[in-house]
């Protein structure tokens, strides 16, 4: 009996509640721990102390790695923004080059975050355009990964994107390897303009309406301003080729001195794996004529006729549209042509 | 319905709110409420102030993230192919565009686009099948893809574009072939260790579903010439490991049975490298046993109890998934059953399948054994002389030089020398020459077997020399045999068994060798009747008739002479009845193995029916009758009056008998198990385990070096050995305690009750004592009283009783 009450009384003291007394202290818990210590110095160790600031280049190539990687989104706007101030001083403070620039960020183009991808565009437009030029094809996959993204967002500033490097390099941007069909093919996608998809479902109802995926979220805004692109677009792809006056040196320059232009044999496409007809080159305007014709005519008119009929703006963008179309392919003769 | 188009009549509520003054209809499905509320936000911004309006702004940002995932597009896609052609042609275009910009540079992609080529990849796999003409390229496309990059590209990447061909396959967009074709080089060439195993378990369960319904000749024989070709293109490089490895495999799973694999594995052996020989050399000595193994497991895995759950189904309360349970159970058994009854496949050994195995011998031995350059190390030789020797033994095949490269590895200081020994027993046959083993016995026994030497090595010497002489008796010399009986009368057991093995052997192949009195009984009679005679070199002992005819001739003729001496007893015996009875029973029955054990009427039938009218009943049995088809009924006659007959004569009546009648399955099988019986008989008078397991023993089976060394296992196990063999399976004990108390704190440890018999132990004294003192007043009726009622409750099963049990 004894032992039992004992347990017993041992068992119940867990649930006594503790009597405070005036005058002392809190009872310590049973399982406190004294984590005080005392100590004649502080020794950090993995921090170094500087008087001076970190050397600007330093710092630069810092938050250039930051904003292409850090995981919050707010670092990476604030390191983009740094970037920007940095690149529109005069003259512009960049020494890692705008090749450099574009290889870390063009992948935030489908960043999960709008106000990363306004600053992105930001520190776009204050590139060189001169300097972008090399780096438009590579820029040009980013942007199409974007025009296609899921998020209509992302698709909205991949757009806003496109513009700037109309702006910059239009003639690179139609005449770089892929850059002329695929592009076209991920513009026609946005619009829901397509002309495989009727073959790839079999059937081609009512439910195919012009804007499937774009015009829906953000409404008719961002299909004028898709369609205002793709005339742009178009526009820079038809651009008549300028007439390059007679220049008697140009044989010789030719033949014996070096070239001036990056990748000059690019059409050769020595080294890159074999490309299809979408991922071809279509460096003059008639090629591109010709492709236009036999591939995207038929459709592009098609979604044109029905945009013209929604009027507003994107009726207006149409009609911009219809009549770059009409300037850019009015004196093609189809193959006959040619 | 599709969300985009309800977003087009959010957008008209948008575009003209003065028209449409009520929200949209909510009520459209459950699977579009996300798109409802969106439209809901869009319809109440048009009505509410501004402040409120950036709330909700917020909320549709959030929305919208969840929306753009994949696999939601993925579910959705799946559920209605036709509405979202729209949307999977954008990812198509994606998964295009990450394409490329993974293609610019594969080995230097951020970790951002792998994943995000990782998911789309992903996407597009699972609903490939719905879009055939956008996806068409796209296997080609994760082909060339994995074939060109698989040695850089990133490990989760590498094994989603491998998972996704695989699903590919299991969708039918490809065929096996051309995965095949396209894993079978990354495997073999890849450096990553991981890639390898995901690709080899690819290609194994590919080659396996492939081969489920029925075999896939195509696909098997084109895959076993690319692994040909493997192996026998470069001899040198290691790449044929993998060959190696699904050949096994296959072989294992019994989906390969026939002659082409073991062609590939006979190429393997003869490579040069020393993985792929040994891989090669271990299928040919284990491959065989590793099928049998599997198949018994597969057979026996998990006996389904019909009776139990059928029982189960009866008392439980009745469900679907009780329903269903015992449904699967029922099919399983019915498979059982089925599988049970099926023919069992001829599935030869591989070492039955090779084509030229003398070829295969005689290079096997002189490319790895007899070439001095091989650099094998000694265990694979070992592995290989292994094979040799096992291929020798089987097929009988002549390799002379083989015995005396043996010569130098005979010395008891030999590393595995009882291995070695073994290999030579396994290596001998009966046509090979006894000149040529007869200076490895001379060998073994000077170095093995003198009294000097230790008990084992004597044991192993001897017994190699008995397995040896048990496969070319002719091998052995008089001297050294009388030499070596003698050691029968060594002290060591191992040693004095081994000599009485020998021994017992030559009383049965050469008792002339034999000293007079080493004879034994039956050999000396056997030699003086001239019935034991010797076979000379190349001489066969002709099989006459079926072997052991005779044993069930006489344990027919027993079994009726029981059933008549039965009958006699209980005085059933009439005329004419027992005829019909006994002999001429011809009933279906007999057909069936099982339905004869030992006491069922006899299976003879006699085709010749003329003497069984005229047969007269058992009593006047002494009567000789003249027929020509004798049968079983008249042989114990012959026996009792002809037994000075010649054995000549005896050996036609066998051979008539044999053509003249018809044996029964049920009599094959009998004939089978005395044949068995009396060869274990015949062999040992004593029979003991070992020796019954060493007549079993199959021919197929190789010797081992435990057989050789199996006496020195009979010295005793010292005491360390035994007291660890005590030890083992017992719980550890630090302190010297009951049982009982151990029990007790482990319960205690675990937070167990105890039971009622302990709590009366612990009871404490001073309670206790009041009644043990009431005891020792009770009055005698009352004592009855109290034990009566202890009876009955003990009976009843305590206080409360067992009631409703």
């Amino acid at each position: 009996m004894g032992s039992s009450n004992r347990k017993k009384r041992e068992k119940a003291k867990d649930f006594k509640k503790t009597k405070l007394k005036v005058g002392k202290g809190k009872p310590q818990a049973s399982n406190f721990t004294d984590t005080s210590f005392k100590s004649k110095a502080i020794v950090v160790n993995q921090q170094s102390l500087q008087a001076d600031a970190p050397d600007p280049v330093e710092q630069f190539k810092h938050n250039l790695s930051l904003a292409s990687s850090s995981r919050s989104d707010t670092q990476r706007k604030e390191a983009l923004a740094y970037l920007t101030t940095q690149l529109s001083h005069q003259p512009p403070n960049n020494p890692v080059g705008t090749s450099a620039i574009l290889t870390k960020l063009l992948p935030l183009i489908t960043d999960a975050y709008t106000s990363v991808r306004q600053q992105l565009l930001k520190l776009f437009r204050a590139l060189p355009p001169a300097e972008v030029r090399p780096d438009v094809e590579k820029a040009l996959m980013y942007v199409r990964a974007g025009l296609t993204h899921l998020s209509a967002d992302i698709r909205s500033d991949a757009l806003n994107v496109m513009e700037w490097l109309l702006d910059a390099a239009s003639e690179e941007v139609v005449s770089c390897p892929g850059g002329w069909m695929k592009t076209l093919n991920s513009f026609s996608a946005m619009l829901g303009w397509n002309y495989s998809i009727g073959t790839a479902t079999g059937s081609q109802g009512w439910t195919m309406a012009s804007k499937a995926t774009l015009g829906a979220t953000k409404g008719g805004f961002l299909q004028a301003r898709a369609i205002t692109l793709l005339a742009r677009f178009l526009q820079a792809g038809f651009k008549p080729d300028a007439t390059v006056a007679y220049n008697p040196q140009a044989y010789w320059d030719n033949i014996y001195r070096l070239p001036r232009r990056s990748n000059p044999f690019a059409y050769l496409n020595l080294f890159g794996p074999a490309r299809d007809e979408e991922g071809e080159m279509y460096p003059d305007r008639e090629s591109r004529q010709r492709v236009f014709h036999s591939k995207w005519n038929k459709s592009i008119t098609k979604g044109l006729s029905e945009a013209k009929q929604e009027g507003g703006a994107v009726g207006r963008a149409a009609s911009l549209l219809d009549q770059t179309l009409s300037d850019g392919m009015g004196n093609f003769r189809g193959e006959s042509g040619l | 319905m599709k969300p985009s188009f309800l977003h087009q009549q959010a957008l008209q509520l948008q575009y003209n709110p003065r028209e449409t003054q009520r929200p949209p209809n909510l009520g459209i499905n459950r699977g579009s409420l996300a798109v409802v509320q969106l439209e809901f936000v869009a319809w109440r911004r048009c009505h509410t102030r501004p402040d409120q309006s950036i709330k909700m702004k917020r909320k549709v940002a959030a929305l919208e993230k969840v929306d753009a995932d994949l696999p939601a597009l993925q579910y959705r896609i799946r559920r209605d192919p036709k509405s979202y052609a729209q949307e999977f042609f954008d990812q198509f275009l994606a998964y295009d565009a990450q394409k490329q910009i993974f293609l610019s540079a594969p080995a230097t992609a951020s970790s951002e686009d792998v994943k995000k080529f990782h998911d789309l990849v992903d996407m597009i796999a699972h609903v490939a099948d719905c879009y055939p003409d956008v996806t068409g390229q796209f296997a080609e496309d994760l082909k060339a893809l994995i074939t060109q990059h698989h040695a850089t590209l990133h490990p989760e990447l590498r094994e989603k574009v491998v998972g996704s061909l695989s699903l590919l396959k299991k969708k039918e967009i490809i065929d096996s072939t051309s995965l095949l074709t396209t894993l079978f080089p990354i495997l073999v060439s890849t450096p990553s260790k991981s890639l390898r195993a995901l690709l080899f378990q690819k290609i194994l369960s590919d080659l396996r579903e492939a081969n489920s319904k029925s075999i896939n000749h195509r696909l098997n024989r084109t895959m076993q010439t690319v692994l040909h070709n493997l192996v026998s293109s470069d001899r040198s490089s290691p790449k044929a490991i993998w060959a190696v490895k699904l050949t096994r495999e296959m072989w294992k799973r019994q989906l390969w049975t026939d002659a082409k694999p073991v062609d590939v594995m006979k190429e393997a052996c003869l490579a040069d490298n020393e993985k792929v020989i040994v891989g090669g050399v271990r299928f040919f000595l284990g491959g065989d046993k590793e099928r049998e193994e599997l198949e018994d497991e597969s057979s026996d895995d998990e006996a389904v109890d019909l009776k139990q759950v059928k029982h189960q189904v009866g008392i439980n309360k009745k469900s679907k998934k009780r329903e269903k349970a015992y449904k699967k159970a029922v099919e399983k058994v019915k498979r059982q059953e089925r599988k049970k009854h099926q023919p069992h496949p001829l599935n030869f050994s591989a070492l039955h399948l090779l084509h030229d195995p003398q070829g295969f011998a005689e290079q096997l031995f002189q490319k790895h054994l007899q070439n001095t350059k091989s650099k094998l190390a000694l265990e694979n030789k070992l592995l290989v002389l292994q094979l040799v020797t096992r291929l020798v033994g089987l097929h009988k095949l002549t390799v002379i030089s083989l015995y005396s490269w043996f010569t130098k590895y005979l010395t008891p200081k030999q590393a595995n020398v009882t291995s070695f020994l073994a290999s030579l027993a396994q290596g001998t046959h009966s046509l090979v020459p006894p000149d040529a083993v007869e200076p490895l016995i001379v060998k073994i026994a000077n170095e093995f077997v003198s009294e000097a030497s230790a008990s084992e090595v004597a044991a192993a010497g001897i017994n190699a020399i008995r397995e040896i002489c048990v496969r070319q008796p002719l091998a052995m010399s008089e001297t050294l045999l009388q030499d070596l009986v003698q050691y029968r009368k060594s002290k060591d057991k191992g040693v004095m068994m081994a000599a009485k093995g020998l021994l017992s052997l030559y009383r049965e192949v050469g008792a002339e060798l034999l000293k007079k009195k080493d004879r034994g009984k039956d050999a000396t009679m056997g030699i003086r009747s001239g019935d034991i005679q010797q076979l000379k070199y190349g001489e066969e002992e002709v099989a006459t008739g079926i072997e052991g005819l005779e044993l069930l001739a006489k344990w027919k003729e027993e079994q009726k002479k029981r059933k008549r001496a039965e009958r006699e007893a209980n005085g059933e015996l009439k005329e004419g009845e027992e005829k019909d009875d006994d002999e001429d029973s011809f009933n279906e029955s007999d057909w069936e193995v099982e339905s004869v054990e030992s006491d069922d009427s006899g299976g003879w039938i006699n085709v010749d029916h003329s003497d069984d009218e005229d047969e007269k009943p058992a009593a006047k049995k002494a009567k000789r009758d003249d027929s020509e088809a004798p049968d079983l009924v008249d042989a114990d006659k012959e026996n009792d009056e002809e037994e000075k007959e010649d054995p000549a004569a005896e050996a036609e009546r066998l051979v008539k008998l044999a053509t003249t009648t018809i044996l029964t399955p049920a009599d094959l099988a009998k004939l089978a198990e005395l044949r068995m019986e009396a060869n274990i008989n015949k062999a040992m008078g004593n029979t003991n385990k070992h020796q019954k397991a060493l007549a079993a023993r199959h021919t197929d089976d190789g010797l081992t070096a435990e057989q050789i060394e199996l006496p020195a296992k009979l010295r005793k196990t010292t005491k360390e050995e035994r007291l660890e063999l005590a030890r083992a399976g017992k719980p550890n004990r630090d302190e010297h305690k009951s049982t009982q108390a151990i029990k007790r704190s482990k319960k205690d440890a675990e937070g167990k009750s105890t039971t009622n018999k302990e709590k009366a132990r612990k009871k404490n004294f001073l309670m206790t004592i009041g009644k043990a003192k009431a005891k020792n007043k009770r009055s005698l009726t009352e004592t009855r009283r109290v034990l009566k009622g202890h009876v009955e409750r003990s009976k009843r099963g305590g206080r409360r009783g067992n009631i409703g049990m």
